[in-house]
This record gives structure tokens, sequence and C-alpha cells, in this order.
């Protein structure tokens, strides 16, 4: 029996040189299906990122992470910045050959609003006026959209938002068109550099090249996103090399760099991801400032991230990643210094310590900074208990404010300083808004409103780096670092630029070379 | 025969019932919010508070469960909070592919352990019968994840003869039909060999020997008919252990199945979708109950059901 079994091992490996002479890349970076390809529903990456290939929106990011025009070709800001006027590129087609029209936007982002499609995430569009009135029901249109010809549509604010053409490029802002079949989210159409050929669930997405793209056509023929949930099985695939493209699992980096081969297939950019502790500071000791800063001091971020992380990543002094305008990179993180913590401590009435909880999702990565952090904690005295939870369990913990202390990350959405100081720390957004450190301070929110509203990029800079000063001496978390993305690609893939934000590369300059 | 699936499918309402009840409370009892994995991580209250409504989880605990249960009588699973599909298509989309899988391993586990089984019963103690009991052990001890990542490094990776993993041509079924089958593998060879043993040594063999039958005639026509009766039920009480062990082998193959779907349904805690499926497996699981007693009758015609 055996022997049969042996035999059909030996007729089916006859395959193995269909990888070659292909020019679909294969994209394994996805741990799990899209939601759907209806931008409406796109609330996280695998779905931003799949209906960022099929969709434009007015503006789009580079791989470097610059916003810039897409289906708006220049757009003006009234002085008072509260009103856009965006001229749309002339002759864009959707995939279905219609023609693009100054009504499609506003049928999108009404449509995006509209409760009846149940999109989780309208909020990059609640700056548009009367957005909130509409999602709420209590008004039949959003008063803020006007077409006023064909290739112009005017936006008016509530306020004036400097970020607002970033918030455009955020998947769920994409162009939709004005018919829209009742399984759009199962058969897209938009106008994006590629078109979907066929999405079998948790197996593949296909996308063929769109000849007709305005940005000049993607010069692969196709582009597959496979599934792959276990990253351990995406690795032997790339190491098989069916797979082109790969996402190298935090913890693997260290062995991926210990043979000059492998390492010349890596690739790296310094991702707008910041790792940390949130620490409530409503909550027993943490209320103390002393306390937090004392936090900060006790662990030594700097080995965790070189032992645990393959030193890839920078130390972070504060929330805005270096990459971004408004990173104070003078600025020093909290040293490592034991004694300084537990005089700190001492001061705070602790010189004993104390016993808190210290949390965490279902993430390998994840346990092991958790277990390092508390082995730090303990050497000045704080007895920290790990609550590891399934992700959704110790997000809603931490969102409802039951957790002490929370080792999580936050990726950005856009490339902006402000959404991490916003989000993250901003008073009204303590819990669901994504504050789970639950840190409220006046001076703080009203730097950060102000910036939010400033035109002058410069004076708007200066508002960033001053607000993130401040929160770094409040300590509402431990600083960690902001992780370096790694990637292996295959040496056979050429124009391959890794992204800084998720949906910033969508493979139009990528070929691959005959192997 | 009649009246025995007929009792059979009245037995089963009861239970499916108990399986609504159980399903739908298991989830509410389960911390975790259906609406905050919907929005994602930075979300604005207002439409928390609306999705709650549109789903009607602000509603109380028996209206909700009025609600489902409505749809259930209806033949409705309804849609997936999370992507908007609806659960039956999902199912009918995913379920075949597991019953491949599942199917492919019980064969391969049903041919290679139970002539496992019988080599092994045929010389007790000799080479066939050692290797085969630690291969039986080796099955029965490594977690089907481990086995399925051995594997796909050994065929996929250094040899190169099969593809890691995904779903396509039957190649693609091979690895992860051998991980999930290689616990039954183990188990059904040593159960055939200690079946195998008792009825050899039973007097109808020593007849059969003694009337001059060929060995072969009484190993596979007296022999190992009366050996399946422990088989089967042993392959039906297994079943179960295919469709909990899919769920790691689809994960580690890539495989789009039911498994993994449920899997996935219960981390992102899209309620329709996971009662919905866990439904459909109790229906499922009823069926295959059915089956096993119908298969006993048929493998010893002195059982019968009246």
């Amino acid at each position: 029996m055996f022997v049969a079994f042996i035999a059909l091992l030996a007729l089916a490996a006859c395959r193995g040189g269909e990888a070659a002479h292909r020019r679909t890349l294969v994209d394994a970076r996805d741990r799990y299906d899209p939601k759907s390809l209806d931008p409406a529903l796109s609330t996280d990456v695998p779905t931003g990122r799949a209906v960022s290939y099929l969709f434009d929106g007015l503006t789009r990011f580079s791989p470097d992470a610059k916003v810039g025009p897409a289906l708006a070709t220049r757009w003006d800001v009234s002085p008072d910045g509260r009103t856009y006027v965006f001229h749309l590129r002339p002759g864009v087609r959707f995939h279905d050959g219609t023609l693009l029209h100054a009504s499609d936007v506003v049928h999108s982002f009404t449509r995006v609003l509209d409760p009846a499609n149940k999109s989780g995430r309208p909020w990059p569009l609640y700056p548009i006026a009367g957005a909130r009135a509409f999602a709420a029901g209590k008004a039949a249109t959003v008063s803020g959209l006007a077409v006023v010809n064909d290739s112009t549509i005017r936006i008016s604010l509530d306020t004036a938002l400097a970020i607002f053409p970033k918030l455009l490029a955020m998947p769920v802002a994409s162009v939709v068109p004005a018919k829209i079949p009742a399984d759009f989210g199962e058969h897209p159409i938009g106008t994006g550099a590629w078109t979907l050929v066929s999405w079998q669930h948790d197996d593949f997405v296909l996308l063929a090249r769109n000849a007709e793209y305005f940005g000049g056509a993607p010069k692969l023929d196709s582009l597959m996103i496979r599934i792959i949930p276990e990253p351990s099985t995406a690795v032997a695939e790339f190491e098989s090399g069916n797979v082109d493209l790969l996402y190298v699992p935090e913890a693997d980096a260290p062995r991926w760099e210990q043979t000059d081969e492998k390492k010349a297939l890596l690739t790296s950019a310094p991702a707008l991801r910041l790792w940390y502790v949130a620490l409530n500071t409503t909550r027993g000791p943490l209320k103390d400032v002393r306390v937090r800063q004392a936090l900060n001091h006790a662990v030594d971020v700097r080995t965790i991230l070189d032992k645990l992380l393959g030193g890839r990543g920078r130390l972070a002094a504060g929330v805005i990643p270096p990459t971004l305008e408004g990173a104070d990179t003078a600025r020093a993180p909290y040293a490592y210094d034991p004694a300084a913590a537990k005089k700190l401590l001492a001061a705070a009435g602790y010189a004993k310590g104390f016993d808190i909880e210290l949390w965490l999702p279902q993430d390998p990565a994840f346990a092991r900074v958790a277990e390092s952090i508390q082995s730090y904690l303990a050497a000045v005295g704080v007895r920290a208990k790990i609550v590891q939870r399934e992700s959704a369990a110790a997000r809603e913990a931490s969102r409802n404010g039951q957790t002490d202390m929370f080792v999580k990350d936050w990726y950005a959405d856009y490339p902006d300083a402000e959404n991490f100081l916003y989000p993250l720390l901003y008073g009204a957004n303590r819990g669901v808004g994504g504050n789970v450190s639950f840190y409220e301070n006046p001076a703080y929110d009203r730097i950060v409103a102000l910036a939010r509203t400033e035109q002058d990029s410069v004076k708007r800079v200066s508002l960033y780096r001053q607000a993130d000063s401040l929160e770094f001496a409040d300590a509402p978390m431990i600083y960690l670092f902001f992780y370096n993305e790694l990637y292996a690609v295959q040496p056979w893939v050429k124009g391959f630029v890794a992204p800084t934000i998720f949906n910033g590369q969508k493979f139009l300059d990528v070929t691959i070379t005959p192997h | 025969m009649g009246a025995l699936l007929a009792r059979r499918a009245l037995l089963a309402i009861p239970t499916l019932a108990g399986v609504v009840v159980v399903a739908f409370l298991l989830l509410y009892v389960a911390p975790g919010d259906p609406v905050l994995e919907m929005v994602g991580e930075r979300a604005d209250s207002a439409t928390i508070a609306r999705l709650r409504t549109e789903l009607h989880l602000d509603e109380s605990l028996p209206r909700q469960f009025a609600h489902y249960a409505g749809g259930v009588v209806r033949g409705d699973l309804g849609r997936s909070f999370i992507t908007g599909r609806p659960i039956a298509r999902d199912i009918a989309e995913r379920f075949p592919k597991t019953l491949e899988l599942a199917g492919t391993a019980m064969l391969l586990a049903i041919v290679v352990g139970v002539s496992l089984g019988v080599l092994s019963a045929r010389h007790p103690g000799g080479w066939i019968d050692r290797g085969a009991l630690a291969l039986a052990y080796a099955g029965v001890s490594f977690p089907v994840y481990w086995v399925g990542l051995l594997l796909i490094l050994l065929f996929a990776v250094l040899l190169h003869w099969l593809p890691p993993s995904g779903y396509g041509r039957p190649v693609y079924l091979i690895l992860p039909a051998l991980a999930l089958g290689s616990r039954s593998i183990a188990f059904l060879a040593r159960m055939t060999r200690s079946s195998m043993l008792d009825v050899l040594s039973s007097d109808f063999v020593r007849t059969a020997r003694a009337k001059g039958a060929r060995e072969k005639i009484v190993l596979m026509h007296h022999a190992l008919r009366n050996a399946l009766v422990p088989v089967i039920s042993v392959l039906g009480l297994d079943f179960g252990s295919y469709l909990t062990g899919s769920i790691l082998t689809e994960t580690v193959f890539s495989w789009p199945g039911i498994g993994r779907y449920v899997v996935n349904a219960i981390g992102r805690r899209d309620l329709p979708a996971i009662q919905g499926t866990v439904l459909f497996l109790s229906v499922v699981f009823v069926v295959v109950n059915v089956i096993t007693d119908l298969a006993y009758a048929a493998a010893d015609p002195r059982i019968a059901y009246d």
C-alpha cells in the first residue's frame, strides 16, 4: 500500500518547473481573506490593500508615503481651509468602460456614509460638512458635497482640516461607479490599475492588469494575492519558489539574516508602526506620572529590540515615527536606568513595588516582548501578571478600560503625525477611538486640535512636535519602538520598493525577469 | 430500515434544537464584541451604536434568540456581520472542499490503517507488526499541526515532490490528507490488529482452517469481515476528529475549507457565521451517526434494528 502511495508521490513530483516564465507576481503577505472588495467595507489591511489595487481615490500614497494626485489632478484650498475644490482627471474610465463623472465621487462618499451600507469605517469622511447628520439619518443628502461641473467637485468641511487630502487616499474613500451591482463586494468595478479576474475565498484573489490605467498600465500581466494563514507555510512556499513576496514574521528576522544568500532577499522600510505598552492612566498606581516614567526607565527596550526582533526598528521617543514631519529625532528615549526607576517609584510611595496586570493579545511576538517586560519590571519590584487573551477579547477589555497595561501596536492609516497623536492619545478618543491609555490632558488636546486645523505646514509641524514632547513627559505608555517592516522578495522580482504605508505599493513598475 | 431512518430523524430534532440554543448562548457568554471587530481599531461611538441597532444586538437576549431561531426555522442562516455575504453560500462554497479533504484522509486511513492492521495480526510480533506499532505511536502522539509542517518541509521544501499548500489539482490533496489522516491511520491499524487477533482465535476460524481453506480466504473472507464491526464504530466516532482536525490542517495547508472559515469567524466574533457553521456541522454529525449505524447492520447481519 505504501508502495502505491510513494508511486503517487513520484507522479506528482513532475511539477516544479511551473514557477518559471510567468509574469504573474504572487504576493503572500495576507494571512486572511479580504472582508470584501467593496471599498465601503474596508477596515483592515488585506481588504484595504486589495481595494487599492482595484479602485482609486481622489488622491493616493506613493511607496514613500507622500500624498499625490490620483483621480484628481490637483486641488485648491480656500484660505480658511474649509473648502476644497478637486479637479478631476479627464477621460478616466471604469473597468466596465463607463466614463468617470464628478457625480460618481459625490455618490461614492454618500454611499459610504449611508447607514444602509453598514460601513464600519465612515470616519475618514466625517470632516465633510453634514456627513455626520446624514450618517445618523437626520439629513437626506450630505450638504458639504457639491458637483460644480462634470470635472470639478467642491467639498466643504465643518472645520479646517489640513490632513483632509490624506484621508481621501484611504481605501474607504475610493470612487465607485454610479450603478452598483448587488454583489459589488464580490464583483467590484473600479478605475484601478488592476481588474478582478477571480476571487476564491480563503485561497486567492487573482487580478489582471488594466491596460487602460490612467497612471500607466502595470508592467506585469497579473497579480495573485495568495491567502496563507500560517507563516511557516508561507515561508515554505517562498522557499519552493511559488511565492514572490513575503512578509517575514517579526520573530523570524534573525534567522533570515544568518546566511548571506537569504539576507540578499530581504528588503525593508521603516513602517509607520509603533509598538507600545498602553498604560491606563486612570487605574491604580498608573495614575501617577512618576510611576509611568519609572516603568519607562525600568525596561531595556534596546535589548528587547535587538534580541527579539533582530534590531529591526528604532526606539520610540514619542509617538510620531521619525520618518514623519513633526518627529523630534533629537529627543532621547527614556534611558534604561533601574536605579532611577526605583527612585521614582519610591517618590510615588511604591518603594516596595506593586502588583499589576500586563495584558496582551494572542501573538507570539507580543508574548515574547511581554515576558521580557515582565522580568524587567520585576527587577524594580513591580510584579506584573501576564494576562493573554484572544485578540478580540483583549482588545475589548482594553477599550473598556479594564486593562492596566496592554502590549499592542498601531499601524498608521495615513502618513501623518496626526494619525498617531489624535487617535492614540486625544482625550475625546478614549476607549473605542483608539486611546486605550485613557490619557486626557487639556493642554495636549488643545495643541492637537490646533494642529489639525492649522493651514501653515511649518506651524502645524511645530505644533505636532510640541504635543509629542508634552505627552512624552506624561508617559501614558511604555514607549517601545517603530518597527521596520521586513519583506523577502525573490531575486527575479525587479523594481519592488517596500511601502511605508500599507496601500502605498500598487506594483505598477514591478517586473519579473526570466528565471 | 425506513422505520429506523424515520426514528433517527425524529430524535435528531431535539438534538439540533439544543445545538441552536447552546451555540447561541455560548457566544454571548464569551468576551469580545462583534461590532468592535466590524469597525476596526479606530472607531467612533456613533457608528458602533448604529451598527448595534441594525444588527439587533441592542435587543434583549430572548428577542435576539427569537430573531435568530426564526431565521433558522425558515432555513435562513443570515448574513455575515463582517463580509455581508449569506452564511449559507459561504458554507456551500467551503464544505465540499472540507469533504474532499476529509474523504481522502478517511480513505487513506481505511486503506493504510486496515491493511497495516491485517498484516500486523497475521504475524503478531513480526517486523511488520513492530514497525506498524512504532508508526501508530507516532501517528497518535504527534499533533496534526506539527505533522503537517514536517510533511511540508520534507516533501515540498526539501524534495520538491509536492506543492507545499493551496487548493487545486489532486496533487494538492496528498499532504493535507496524509496529515489529517495520520491519527486515524494509527488508530485503525491498532484497532484492526486487536480485533483481527480476537477473531482469528475464535472457533469458526479454526473450523475454516480445519476444512482446508486457504490462509488468504481465512483472513480476508472469514476474519476481516467479522473484525470490521469495531473498526466501523471507530471510523464513525473518528469523524468528529476529521472535522476538528480540518481546522488545523486547513490552516497549515492554506486549504479553503470550513475549518478555517469557522476559525476566522470566531476570531472576528462573526456571530451568524459561527452559529450557522456549528449548526450545519451538527447536522452533518447526526447524519454520519445514522450512516454508521446502518453500516453496522451491513457488516454484521446479526445486528438488527427494529
